[in-house]
């Protein structure tokens, strides 16, 4: 699928000429940012059915908004940010339709051998609870930490002040310390 | 610690995403592009002009910046919003504790040297502690925040003094927090006195983990978060009661927890009152947790569900103007010596095929990247080749999808053209989908251009369980398929896959569009679900069946009803024809058991002291005549034709007659039915079984196999096996 030329072209200008309508372009960037955008995803859902499917929405969405991507900004900054709203999107309207259950629930299922999750990742205390953080320091700490930002960065994708993250981040440091003595 | 476990975030390995998915996102991907750039100039061609704007949804970037940054700060708000209210009432305690943490260490703060190179020469802020003080100085403050924050970036940036910066920042930050954001015009809490801390503290002590119950029930119950009960509170920043509430964010197989149905006093509750329910998902969940070793969870296990999943050969109606028959069977508990069973058998009448309304299917898909799997999407459309061969040349069938958008992959198609509907399911693949409108408001539309009111108008709906069609709040979704069942679309929902798995809400919506609920996890199972019990499925002979027994105190002292802990109603509500409840279909048969406690024999609750031993005399209205004491209780099933809104009366009185002395003389199919509820009830942990064994349950279903053509009663018996071995 993809061209030689396509895979030597830097993000932008690939993003731009997929603006322009070239569809294998869009495709190369699709193919190279894929497991990106999965990673971003998955760092949030924490289970790789949820991130598959957020991923294949924000590639729609990538399809729908390349149209008017003018190459002012980092290729890869500007899908973050369509990844990130993306992604909350998805977990909000989750956590809107889903009763849960306390976590025995998928243990005693997911110890089964049709095991479709890929959960029983190392540091999955750490994901856990930074998971559980209030909404805002989760999204600073991830946007810092998981996907390597400057709180700069962080801030803009969030829509607010880089003080904003710092303290969000300050804030989850502190209650990660509380959740994660007991684990060592 | 933090520091470096934050580190790990980034490289912390995290799961690949399977092939097939990322080739379904490209390929949705792909048709999206396609269609967004179809109104532009020639496609295939490279255009490099970018005035030439594309039409459409397209957004120039612009734009797209600040819709972007407005969705994403109006969803923060919101979900933290959803936050506050998990912790409303801690918050509230709590924060003034919190802000005294700081005011503390804030007072120590000028003591430090690192502190002063690092911030600006102004105190730290000290919130809350002197409101007006605060207002006058808050800007001057915000500069010089600023500036901190500008110092502290300035540092982060030079290489060199990145050890000792993050020493700095280190020791900075166990010192003194950095501000909070000025965007809140709110302290996180005014002051309270030295005395108040002391109270707080003991009060948030107690508040917290009452809290963090009460948000637990709440999503037990299936309510969800509480985002429509916003309540006014301003949450501070700080929320340390978060910390402790680790909400699971991470989407797995969810149920709403239901707490069993208890042992009722006739004296005081002498009435019970319910909604059929012919749902059979619990017990494919329950099959498969078995299957792999391990006992089901708790929650579910809905006894009701697994004995109605089998067909029972119970007496028929003879013709569709009496559209079900009940027969009621008394007999000894096989648990409980002392107690009976009141069994309640229910058989729809079958229709003959020639005698079937045509039917008007739409089949809403889900096609999203995790339907990928051979138990997910390949599943659904074997199943539904299968089904189609099931129907009549008349009937219509018509495909919707979604994943990230909605798209119409066949058109409501006649049987006869079966060619065309099973090359339709051939192409369906995850992924192939275009962007639009919601799926479930498609799949609706589409049944409406075929509405017949002669005919079964129904959306079927195909889903690992993420329900993203669209609508995404509950009470909206569950709304919209009311209405659309008031106006005669009915739907059903067919759940695949696991990891996903949303039974309670797959639960709710088919109780709310007049539909079942059925989990398929094998092929044969499908079949089951789609082809044999096909007419069952699609064919409502009788709708909001509800289900009433009064017991007469004079000969019941305590009872119990298994299951139905999701479908019970109020007393009044048996009357009122509004009140929506449970269908019967075409040859369905439902089951219902109660254990009832003869008078005289020894009852779990004692008598009250001050209670009169027989029915209080005219007290009750309803009460049965005392002279009529052959009589346990008197059942009353109301149910409504499929087309009508009002209500019909079925009643039947339950006499000593239909009361078999032991087991061996009650028929098969109840017998059978009883050990499935003896299963179900040893799964949920029940306390009512006493010494009862998966042993005793194998002793009394082996001989009550009966006719078993397609082999679920078999099946049923290797399960009891397998969970002797379970872990839980």
């Amino acid at each position: 699928m993809l061209t030689a030329t396509a895979t030597a072209e830097t993000d932008e200008t690939l993003a731009m000429l997929a603006a322009g309508g070239c569809r294998t372009s869009f495709a190369g960037l699709i193919e190279r940012h894929y497991d990106r955008i999965f990673r971003l995803a998955w760092r949030w859902a924490g289970t790789r059915d949820r991130a598959e499917d957020i991923a294949q929405d924000v590639c729609v969405k990538l399809a729908h908004a390349i149209g008017g991507y003018r190459g002012d900004a980092a290729f890869t900054t500007w899908l973050h940010r369509i990844a990130y709203t993306t992604t909350l999107d998805h977990i909000r309207s989750g956590q809107r339709m889903t009763a849960y259950e306390p976590s025995e629930i998928e243990r005693l299922i997911d110890g089964s051998a049709s095991r479709t999750t890929g959960d029983a990742v190392d540091g999955e205390e750490l994901w856990q609870a930074v998971r559980a953080l209030p909404p805002q320091q989760r999204d600073a700490v991830l946007l810092t930490y998981g996907e390597d930002m400057s709180h700069a960065q962080a801030a803009s994708i969030m829509g607010c002040s880089e003080k904003t993250v710092s303290w969000h981040i300050h804030e989850a440091k502190k209650k990660l310390k509380i959740v994660l003595k007991g684990v060592g | 610690m933090t520091e470096r476990d934050l580190e790990n975030l980034k490289t912390l390995p995290v799961p690949a995403a399977r092939a097939d998915a990322k080739r379904a996102a490209m390929e949705a991907a792909l048709i999206a592009f396609d269609t967004a750039h179809s109104g532009h100039a020639p496609a295939a061609g490279v255009s490099q002009d970018k005035t030439d704007a594309p039409k459409g949804n397209i957004v120039p970037l612009r734009q797209t910046e600040t819709s972007t940054h407005k969705r994403s700060f109006r969803m923060l708000i919101s979900s933290r919003s959803t936050q506050a209210l998990a912790a409303s009432v801690a918050a509230i305690v709590i924060a003034a504790p919190f802000a005294f943490q700081h005011l503390r260490t804030d007072l120590q703060g000028p003591a430090v040297t690192v502190i002063t190179e690092l911030r600006s020469p102004a105190n730290a802020p000290v919130y809350g502690l002197d409101t007006a003080r605060q207002a006058d100085d808050g800007r001057a403050r915000s500069n010089a925040a600023d500036q901190t924050i500008a110092h502290e970036d300035k540092l982060a940036k030079s290489k060199e003094d990145k050890e000792s910066f993050a020493a700095a920042r280190k020791t900075a930050e166990s010192v003194a927090p950095p501000p909070p954001p000025m965007v809140s015009s709110e302290p996180p809490a005014a002051a309270p006195s030295n005395k108040a801390e002391g109270d707080m503290r003991n009060v948030a002590g107690k508040v917290t983990p009452e809290t963090q119950k009460q948000w637990h029930m709440q999503s037990r119950l299936g309510l969800g978060t509480l985002a429509d009960a916003t309540s006014p509170v301003t949450l501070p920043n700080a929320l340390p009661a978060d910390a402790m509430i680790i909400a699971p964010e991470e989407h797995r197989d969810a149920f709403a927890a239901h707490d069993i149905n208890p042992v009722k006093q006739v004296a005081t509750d002498p009435v019970s009152t319910f909604s059929i329910d012919v749902d059979t998902a619990s017990y494919a969940f329950v099959r498969r947790a078995l299957n792999s070793g391990h006992l089901p969870p708790k929650d579910a296990v809905r006894p009701e569900e697994m004995i109605n999943y089998f067909p029972y050969a119970y007496p028929a109606p003879e013709s569709a103007d009496t559209p079900f028959k009940p027969t009621v069977t008394v007999m000894p508990s096989p648990w409980n010596p002392t107690n009976k069973l009141v069994h309640i058998a229910i058989n729809g009448y079958d229709i003959k095929s020639a005698e079937r309304p045509r039917a008007n299917l739409v089949f809403l898909m889900d096609v999203s990247g995790s339907m990928g799997p051979q138990d997910r999407l390949p599943l659904v459309k074997n199943a539904l080749r299968l089904l189609v061969d099931q129907l009549k040349p008349d009937d219509t069938v018509a495909i919707v999808t979604y994943a990230s958008g909605s798209g119409i992959a066949l058109e409501p198609t006649k049987v006869s053209d079966k060619a065309k509907i099973l090359t339709a399911l051939e192409q369906l693949g995850a992924g192939g989908s275009t962007a639009g409108a919601a799926g479930i408001a498609d799949a609706y539309r589409l049944a409406e251009a075929g509405f017949d009111k002669a005919a079964v108008n129904r959306v079927i709906l195909a889903t690992d369980g993420d329900f993203n069609v669209g609508i995404t709040d509950t009470g909206e979704l569950k709304s919209f398929i009311e209405r659309k069942r008031q106006s005669g679309i009915f739907l059903s929902i067919l759940g695949v896959g696991q990891g996903n798995h949303n039974d309670a809400l797959m639960q709710t919506l088919a109780q709310n569009g007049n539909g079942t609920a059925a989990y398929v996890d094998t092929l044969s199972e499908a079949r089951k679900v789609l082809v044999e019990d096909a007419s069952s499925t699609l064919f409502t002979i009788a709708k909001d069946v509800k289900t009433q027994v009064e017991w007469n105190p004079a000969r019941v002292s305590e009872y119990r009803l298994i299951g139905y802990e999701t479908r019970a109603l109020s007393r009044e509500d048996f009357n009122n024809d509004r009140v929506d409840a449970g269908d019967i279909g075409s040859g369905h048969t439902v089951t219902a058991i109660y254990e009832i406690t003869p008078a005289g024999a020894p009852t779990l609750a004692d008598d009250l002291r001050y209670g009169s031993k027989t029915a209080p005399a005219g007290a009750s209205s309803t009460a049965a005549p005392k002279a009529v004491s052959n009589e346990l209780g008197f059942l009353k099933l109301r149910y409504k034709r499929p087309n009508d809104d009002t209500s019909q009366l079925i009643s039947l009185p339950v006499t000593d007659d239909l009361a078999k002395a032991t087991m061996n003389e009650v028929p098969v199919e109840q017998r059978f039915s009883v050990a499935v509820a003896a299963f179900a009830q040893l799964l949920k942990g029940a306390p009512y079984t006493q010494g009862y064994t998966f042993d005793d349950v194998l002793a009394l279903a082996q001989p009550a196999r009966g006719d078993d053509p397609f082999g679920y009663r078999a099946e049923f018996l290797n399960l009891v096996r397998l969970a002797k071995s379970a872990q839980p």
